[in-house]
């Protein structure tokens, strides 16, 4: 049980770096526009999924 | 009724990433992107797209970005210039290049019109022989600077090329080991 909850967390992790690895090479190509309103979504996802966890009790 | 508020914020949550993802793929992904290879001496350099989107803190907004490359006297340069075309129309363009020097031009060294297929690449290659066209006033002891400029349409690309000095023996004096 214990070691599927490892490689849960190794999973999520994988999945974090791979689109953070995409994201720093395409954000190199973003205007200056499209890189402010990537920040606001980026915030506003965090905070709607911080939003959701509280609502169903975490 | 906080069951439909719960997945609101889910339902917005999932919004805003394909919002990231869309801004990725249209602004990040799509376009056209040139790549500039050249060998000068033994080693390839590359320069990437982003190059020229990057903008030195130094330099003052407006002024243009130059890659700098350095050169042997009278040394041969190859460049290849690839242009991807990450649009689902096909591409056209005239690529000029030329070689600048104190602002006036010295020579052409490539006019061809290109076009690209939707997602496709095409590539040009030139060879710059700077025995061609360094001033004869110049002596080799002497470094020496030039431009090349390639203009895709109105997007223009500086590689500015310095020539080293050739070695400094012809004039030189042996001077004798001091007695002991």
């Amino acid at each position: 049980m214990k070691l599927e909850y490892v490689l849960f967390g190794f999973g999520i992790l994988f999945c974090l770096a791979g689109v953070g690895y995409l994201a720093v090479e395409y954000v190199k190509y973003l205007s200056e526009v499209w890189k402010l309103v990537s920040l606001l979504l980026t915030v506003g996802m965090f905070a709607f999924l911080s939003k959701y966890f509280e609502d169903i009790g975490w | 009724m906080a069951t439909k508020r719960k997945n609101l914020f889910l339902y917005l949550t999932l919004a805003c990433f394909l919002g990231l993802i869309a801004i990725f793929i249209v602004d990040g992904y799509l376009g056209i992107y040139d790549t500039i290879y050249i060998i000068a001496g033994e080693q390839e350099e590359k320069v990437e797209p982003d190059f020229w989107l990057r903008q030195s803190p130094t330099k003052p907004v407006g002024v243009k970005n130059a890659y700098h490359v350095s050169a042997n006297w009278e040394g041969k340069i190859f460049f290849r210039y690839e242009v991807d075309n990450r649009q689902f129309s096909s591409y056209t363009a005239d690529i000029k290049v030329a070689v600048w020097h104190s602002q006036e031009k010295v020579y052409d060294l490539v006019s061809q019109h290109m076009q690209i297929g939707a997602f496709d690449k095409e590539q040009l290659e030139w060879v710059l022989d700077t025995a061609e066209f360094l001033p004869s006033d110049v002596p080799p002891e002497q470094s020496y600077e030039f431009t090349v400029i390639i203009k895709r349409g109105q997007v223009e690309r500086n590689i500015i090329v310095y020539i080293n000095p050739s070695a400094y023996s012809s004039g030189a004096k042996v001077v004798p080991a001091p007695p002991r």
